[in-house]
């Protein structure tokens, strides 16, 4: 390995990492691809579901490829206000994405990872596993320039290459390295942890009201991170649940939660345990979720270098699998072009920045960093609306024998005791849209 | 909603670890813990249980470590340097 050069070595064999190693594959160029893992996949973490749009433009109509690790289409998709033993619950079940080209796939990455990356390799990436690479390699172009020209790995072996695609991941510990990326304070991240339990598959369909290979995901605000601002998670797969909990890491540091904690308490919430009864747990696992949204996003791309996916901080929202497939697609095309004029500085680099630009993602994490602020200051947003569209709940469908001009008045009124009207109304505007539902 | 404690059950029941033979966690400054840090929340943030309080020192289970990535954010005084275990170490899902 010592002395061989590709046109690109991309570090990282996850969703980002392989897209990019897969697309370059197919237009002719050299790919290395390194993995730290025994094998793709096996170090990773999602909710999750991929989603059919933006995976098609990548592998057309994927789901009729042979052995591809599927678990469930996802047919509906809820939204829980989740309290001590109530739930406010707004969803929409559609059968058209029950039907190529679907919506959502539910995946388990260990599957479904290295599934991914042998695509890469058959279209003719070489992949690495139990690789490590510790630092960047640079070659000088000039008395004071430089470029990164590969890899450097545990062990000291270099693959050199024209450029370094960096899909390393949330950690991102050479795109620190590199100085593209600025550390990243508790309150601009995630953690979280999942179980996977296993459930005959005509079970999950009876108690999800799902059709044979239908999938349902409900995502649950309120009491799983409460007091804090996180989210509870169930997802349909094959024959097993994916159950998630987390929230933002200064909230769980400062607030002393466990997770693993917070994932037992919510897997023993009435309304959940009910949906996971006789559900055996196999797997667990943790990741965070770098969050620091519009204003954290790194340099894109330096001399030689691109940066993808979870180590790019392209996560917005609920989003975050397919903008790595669609930012490692965007490097593909841009190293394509920087191959063909045989030229690697940043100024030719930059069309992949150009493209991130353009896309409709990014529009949508400039839109939401106003989100974030406000959660910063009030972090027991989610929280309070929760209790109140609880009590809401209770009260509005409680056969009582009151008025409903009296009902109504002490709605109002206990609303009123919680806080100032104008703040609950501006929780509920900015959770909702924190969430998705906006 | 009150405090809860830490469960009791043991994280790692479910998951694979193959330990590195050489720790990938430091802790920066031992003093900081003592002195600085009053509620240790290392010890209950990290999701795998790799960090304890014994004799006045923080002591790291590196063997226990899932790789989340959150240890290094978590502390309050930056105190604890974390680098990924070598390649085909630690945990495989």
């Amino acid at each position: 390995m010592g002395n061989d050069r590709y046109n690109a070595v991309v570090v990282g064999a996850g969703p980002a990492g392989v897209t990019a190693a897969l697309s370059m594959a197919k237009n002719n160029l050299s790919v290395a691809l390194i993995e730290r893992g025994k094998y793709p996949g096996c170090k990773n973490m999602t909710g999750g579901t991929i989603a059919s749009m933006p995976f098609s433009q990548i592998l057309p109509e994927y789901w009729k490829i042979k052995d591809i690790p599927l678990e469930r289409r996802i047919v509906s998709d809820e939204l829980w206000l989740l309290d001590n033993d109530s739930a406010v619950r707004m969803g929409f079940t559609g059968k058209k994405f029950g039907m190529a080209p679907y919506n959502k796939h539910t995946v388990l990455r260990y599957k479904f990872d290295r599934w991914y990356a042998d695509q890469a390799i058959k279209a003719g990436a070489k992949l690495f596993c139990s690789s490590l690479a510790v630092d960047l390699v640079y070659h000088k172009t000039g008395p004071l320039a430089k470029k990164v020209d590969g890899v450097i790995l545990e062990g000291g072996d270099v693959i050199h290459a024209d450029v370094v695609i960096l899909a390393e991941g949330a950690q991102a510990a050479l795109t620190q390295k590199a100085g593209l990326r600025k550390r990243l304070k508790p309150n601009e991240m995630t953690l979280y942890v999942k179980e996977v339990l296993e459930l005959p598959a005509e079970r999950i369909e009876d108690r999800f009201n799902l059709e044979r290979g239908e999938g349902a995901s409900i995502g649950m605000i309120g009491f799983p991170t409460s007091p804090g601002i996180g989210k509870g998670g169930i997802w349909t797969n094959k024959d097993s649940l994916s159950v998630i909990v987390g929230g933002y890491l200064n909230q769980i540091s400062g607030k002393g939660l466990n997770p693993l904690g917070l994932l037992e308490r919510f897997k023993g919430h009435p309304l959940v345990k009910r949906l996971i009864e006789g559900a055996k747990p196999i797997k667990y696992m943790g990741h965070i979720i770098p969050k620091g949204g519009f204003k954290k996003i790194p340099t894109l791309v330096d001399d030689g270098i691109i940066v993808v996916g979870d180590a790019a901080e392209m996560i917005s929202g609920r989003r975050g699998m397919d903008l790595a497939m669609i930012t490692g697609q965007f490097a593909a095309e841009s190293v394509a072009q920087a191959c063909a004029l045989d030229r690697y500085s940043r100024d030719i680099l930059a069309s992949y920045e150009e493209r991130v630009k353009g896309s409709f993602f990014y529009q949508n994490m400039k839109k939401g960093k106003s989100t974030e602020a406000y959660f910063n200051k009030h972090q027991d947003s989610d929280f309070l609306i929760t209790k109140a569209m609880n009590d809401f709940g209770y009260k509005y469908f409680e056969q009582n024998l009151d008025s409903d001009k009296s009902n109504l008045l002490k709605m109002l009124e206990e609303l009123i005791n919680m806080q100032p009207l104008s703040k609950s109304a501006k929780d509920v505007l900015f959770g909702l849209q924190n969430w998705g539902v906006l | 909603m009150g405090y809860f404690n830490k469960t009791q059950r043991d994280p790692l029941e479910l998951v694979t670890i193959i330990p590195d033979e050489k720790p990938h966690i430091f802790i920066k400054k031992d003093s900081v813990c003592i002195k600085e840090c009053e509620n240790k929340p290392c010890t209950f943030y990290c999701p795998s249980r790799v960090y304890y309080w014994e004799d006045d020192s923080i002591k790291v289970l590196y063997e226990r470590c899932i790789e989340c990535g959150a240890c290094p954010y978590g502390c309050p005084y930056d105190n604890i340097a974390w680098q990924f275990p070598g390649g085909g170490f630690g945990v495989v899902y």
